[in-house]
């Protein structure tokens, strides 16, 4: 295999389609996690928007009860696997190796083989639509309405083989910042100096490896009962289908905090910026996310109260979920007590991170009655939990992440947002979520099960089910103001400056947007809050920090190389797992497809292992694989280590881009990498060595 | 230290222009005052929640029984524990916002406070305490409901579900052994415990029957149980709770509550053999053989399990052909038909008959029955044949 790495040579592209292709920059991964999981965000949109014009009217025929179920059951597989996880990956791709002062993540290649086969799952599971087969069981399947003779069509495997692939994707990540974090924090960042969101990516990354291992099996489990006749979950073939509910909710449920842990992260990360103070509490606020995550795996049997468990087992469940609002309410009292005595600023991401806290106290105080067993009698599987969910990840995960899109946009782009739009954002989201969701609360209790179709006005669902449904056209706004501000803010001259918030992370040191290599110089972290112990220090000496770190010639630094195997080792993984929907019906190669897969995984992979470096680095470089191994002497990135450039480095360039100042070729009117305008070429830096 | 220079987006507004700065100030003003309001609206909608309440039909409010206002007590104070809890925290961080916003000017940092150990301990353990309390409280309740009081004079009924009705099977209707199937409409004497077996033929679906009682599900390996009991005559509303295929949210029932004598009366006149006219004559003759609706039906009294079994075998393992059917004996008492779905009435009975993929889509008699095998999905029988049908349908009582 060595031969073919030997012929194709390594990419070098900096810009361009290809450059994105095959990038392992955290910065680019980041960006095209974000950019792909907010179309699957409009998508899911979409079909929310579906099931509400559905319910807006009671005996509506505006769909099928098929297609109405395909859409409830897409709408939650799309939004929890598709939109909230690799939106949170997203943050923790561009936000993580900023933070802890890396140049990169452990594994720069293995993270762009999670990007490509996330997006190759997100498709496989909505090619679906295509052959009119998506799955239709609800984003929980229960076995065995899963099993063939109540669900005939390939839905159901679209949606296991989808999963699957999707938790490939989420364990490489999931692995990769683990290592990431362990091992390449600057010097002096002691795990008790991480910020607030590194402390909660580690949390959920070690949750999303224990997890999806779980549900691996489960569909491993459903996807043999379809296509090769076992009986994991068939009654009458002695399966039991609570084994499913098992499997399902023992991941299910530490999914909820892998949902919401990154977005209190980053709730944790505003609210101190924007009220000019440190955390309170932050040891607590660490410990308290911490345990929710360990606690998170005892609670998973409150999803089933209602399947007959009997009293005992109940009651152990009960009192353990009740016993986890202790943490998450420890969270909310130090949050507030953050903002108390503090000098708050409104700006957007402030607005939201506050938005995310008070709803997420209803979300919070529902879930605490829906812990109490007998009472959640009444309420499982009706609107009142339909309530519950959305205010904990819309009004939760979703507003956090959306306060994190209006933090670091500024870091990402140079570019700030328009506030007055941001702020309309805002408040349209705010109360169109509230004006959705608030009545659903009504509706439950009111005896309005969840995932039907159609209902009879006699009931008297009738009024709220339409504000309701009013309630998403606001968001609707409120989504359409998001991409008008965002496409009128990408158009605008830089004017973020490096540091717009007067933030106390590292990656507010460097400049906006970030060089390729982050920090030409490894910072050596002084305490929690580094960067505000160093503008306030040297505020205190009388020359203020006004400028970031100093931009360097790129190619003095060694950052790894793009590649192509990434891709080509996903494409493999999705010809494996889409090449199981193909049964040939032959005796003893019903599913030949996946071989070609797995072979086109096992050549990428070997390639992947033997690349080495791009042909312009190799000359004179120690570093013969290409690789971003961890010094183990050290613990901090080889890269960080090796290529510590000193002083100021001379810049020869024709092109650069004006914003980010990034080398360009001479064909491009737009930076590819920050979208700024290319006008002129630039005057070249005359600073001499 | 604490002069920080006043950087950022603010100075970036403020250097665009007096004018606009002034406006992003207004506007903060009045975003506090749309919050305050808006927490008026939702104690407003809570307290409306509350008043409103007990009216519809199919509500958890309203309640009749020791099980659903038992249930319902514990919510009612969990709900004002939460509202406290509420307006407490949204009060205070509503209040911290307004209180300590930044003014222009104010370029000193505030007092970089990191903690407070007493605080944390405080936050931590009441909640605690309170939340161990409501647990204990919850545990007693549940165990309490799970049994009915005991030496109580149970009624046992078993419920089946199917894809997409109801089967109930009273094994002693009347103490004496009186052994009854009937479908989609339960009839309970008042002040009675009434046990309920739950099972499944096919996939998981969820009993439940808001003002009597919570839901429990009916899963196809496990014998779960409940009880209710109604304090009030009635009719009852149920809908399957558990999503369980196309038509779930078509799949409900009614429960009529009847006073001792009326239930006892019912039982004794069950399945006894109807008059039937000419006409109904030939629709019986249409229903036993060329409609071939007793493949699947049973109209004179109740099944036999071991038909009703093999009918679910059958449907389990073939594709097409046969599902089991609700019984239909004394149909025409019902209130209504198509599983809790539309008022009995000759004019429904006669569209669902003609096409019932009209009613209730995705029904497997529309899917499976051989008459409906058409290019239209209309029923292969006459006018004639239908209307002998309907005639006899509503001649069973």
């Amino acid at each position: 295999m060595a031969t073919l790495t030997d012929v194709i040579d390594r990419p070098t592209s900096q810009s361009g389609l290809w450059s994105w292709i095959t990038t392992v920059d955290h910065k680019r991964i980041g960006v095209l996690y974000g950019v792909t999981a907010f179309i699957f965000l409009l998508l899911g949109g979409i079909e929310a928007g579906v099931i509400r014009l559905q319910l807006s009217v009671p005996d509506s025929t505006l769909v099928s009860a098929d297609t109405f179920n395909q859409m409830f059951t897409m709408h939650g597989t799309t939004m929890i696997f598709l939109v909230i996880m690799p939106l949170s990956a997203s943050f923790f791709n561009f936000v993580i190796p900023l933070a802890i002062g890396a140049r990169d993540v452990a594994f720069p290649r293995l993270n762009a083989f999670s990007y490509w086969v996330f997006l190759f799952g997100g498709l496989l599971l909505n090619a679906s639509f295509l052959s009119n087969q998506a799955p239709d069981a609800g984003w929980f399947s229960y076995a065995n309405l899963t099993e063939k003779p109540f669900s005939a069509n390939q839905g159901l495997d679209y949606w296991a083989l989808g999963l699957q692939v999707l938790g490939v994707s989420s364990l490489a990540a999931a692995f990769n910042f683990i290592v990431t974090i362990v091992n390449m924090r600057a010097p002096g960042m002691s795990l008790m100096r991480m910020p607030l969101f590194v402390w909660m990516t580690l949390v959920t990354s070690i949750l999303l490896v224990l997890a999806f291992p779980v549900i691996t099996v489960g569909l491993i489990e459903l996807t043999f009962d379809r296509n090769f006749g076992t009986s994991f979950f068939v009654p009458e073939g002695g399966g039991d289908p609570i084994l499913w509910q098992h499997l399902f909710w023992v991941f299910g449920h530490p999914e909820v905090y892998i949902l919401i842990l990154p977005a209190m992260g980053i709730v944790s990360e505003v609210l101190p910026t924007f009220s000019r103070k440190p955390l309170f509490g932050y040891p607590v606020v660490v410990f308290s996310g911490v345990v929710i995550g360990i606690m998170g795996w005892a609670v998973w049997s409150h999803h089933m109260f209602t399947v007959g468990l009997g009293p005992v087992a109940v009651t152990v469940f009960m009192i353990t979920t009740m016993l986890i609002a202790v943490p998450t309410g420890v969270k909310i009292f130090n949050w507030i007590g953050t903002l108390w005595g503090g000098q708050i600023d409104l700006k957007t991401a402030m607005l939201f991170a506050l938005g995310f806290v008070a709803l997420f106290i209803v979300g919070g105080l529902s879930g605490v009655s829906h812990a109490v067993a007998p009472s959640d009698n009444q309420q499982q599987d009706t609107y009142y939990i339909v309530a519950h969910i959305h205010y904990v990840l819309f009004g939760g995960a979703l507003f956090g992440i959306f306060s994190g899109v209006y933090y670091w946009f500024p870091k990402l782009t140079g570019k700030l947002f328009h506030e007055g739009l941001g702020k309309l954002h805002f408040w349209l989201y705010f109360i169109g979520m509230n004006v959705t969701f608030f009545p659903m609360h009504y509706l439950g209790l009111n005896g309005m099960p969840r995932r039907i179709y159609t209902y009879a006005s006699e009931f008297g669902w009738d009024g709220l089910n339409l504000l309701a449904s009013m309630g998403y056209l606001v968001l609707f706004v409120g989504t359409l103001i998001f991409i008008v501000n965002v496409l009128i803010s990408l158009r605008k001259e830089p004017d973020a400056g490096h540091d717009p918030w007067d933030a106390p992370g590292l990656e507010w040191s460097i400049a906006s947007p970030p060089p390729s290599y982050n920090f030409s110089k490894i910072p050596e972290v002084e305490g929690l809050d580094h960067y505000w112990i160093v503008k306030r220090r040297a505020a205190a000496e009388g020359r203020p920090v006004t400028e970031p770190e100093a931009y360097v010639d790129p190619s003095t630094i060694h950052m790894p190389d793009p590649s192509y195997w990434p891709l080509v080792t996903a494409i493999g993984v999705l010809v494996l797992a889409a090449g199981m929907l193909f049964d040939t019906g032959w005796d003893y190669i019903r599913f030949p497809i996946p071989f070609i897969g797995g072979i086109i995984c096992f050549i990428g992979i070997i390639a992947w292992a033997n690349e080495p470096p791009a042909k312009e680095h190799a000359v004179g470089d120690h570093h013969a694989e290409g690789g971003h191994g961890i010094e183990p002497h050290t613990g901090t990135a080889t890269t960080a280590v090796m290529e510590r450039p000193t002083g100021a480095a001379t810049l020869t360039v024709r092109l650069l881009c004006s914003n980010c100042g990034n080398q360009l070729s001479s064909s491009f009117r737009f930076c590819p990498y920050c979208g700024g305008a290319v006008e002129s070429p630039a005057e070249p830096d005359h600073q001499e060595g | 230290m604490g002069l920080l220079p006043f950087r950022g987006a603010d100075s970036q507004t403020l250097r665009a222009g007096d004018k606009k700065g002034n406006t992003t100030l207004m506007s903060k003003r009045f975003t506090i005052t749309r919050k305050h309001l808006f927490l008026l609206g939702i104690s407003a909608i809570l307290l409306l929640v509350m008043a409103c309440a007990p009216d519809a039909k199919q509500s958890t409010f309203g309640t009749s029984g020791p099980v659903a206002e038992q249930q319902l007590l514990l919510f009612n104070v969990l709900l004002w524990v939460m509202v406290v809890v509420f307006l407490l925290v949204e009060g205070v961080l509503l209040y911290a916002v307004i209180k300590f916003r930044r003014r222009p000017g104010q370029d000193e940092l505030p007092p970089q406070t990191h903690g407070h150990t007493a605080l944390e301990i405080t936050w931590t353990v009441i909640p605690t305490i309170l939340i161990l309390g409501l647990g204990i409280w919850s545990a007693v309740t549940l165990f309490n409901l799970d049994q009915p009081p005991a030496g109580a004079d149970e009624l046992e009924i078993t419920v089946v579900g199917h894809q997409w009705w109801w089967e109930f099977e009273y094994p002693d209707a009347d103490g004496n052994g009186t052994y009854i199937t009937t479908a989609n409409e339960l009839r309970v004497p008042v002040d009675r415990a009434v046990r309920v077996n739950l099972r499944s033929d096919d996939v998981i679906h969820s009993f439940w029957i808001p003002k009597l009682a919570g839901k429990i599900d009916m899963v196809p390996t496990r014998e779960n149980y409940m009880w209710f009991q109604a304090d009030e005559t009635g009719t009852y509303y149920g809908q399957c709770a558990e999503f369980c295929g196309t038509a779930h949210a078509q799949m409900k029932f009614l429960v009529q509550v009847l006073p001792q004598e009326d239930y006892l009366a019912w039982v004794e006149n069950f399945g006894e053999p109807p008059t039937l006219s000419a006409q109904a004559q030939a629709g019986q003759t249409v229903f036993n053989s060329t409609g071939g609706c007793v493949v699947c039906h049973t109209a004179t009294g109740s099944d036999q399990q071991a038909v009703v079994a093999s009918r679910v075998q059958s449907f389990l393992t073939t594709e097409t052909g046969i599902a089991p059917g609700p019984n239909l004996t004394d149909l025409a008492t019902r209130e209504r038909f198509g599983a809790g779905l539309v008022e009995m009435n000759r004019q429904n009975l006669r569209q669902w008959l003609k096409n019932p993929e009209d009613l209730k889509p995705g029904n497997h008699m529309s899917g499976r029955a051989a008459i409906y095998q058409t290019s239209d999905g209309r029923a292969n029988l006459s006018e004639t044949e239908i209307s002998s049908l309907l005639e006899y349908l509503l001649s069973l009582k």
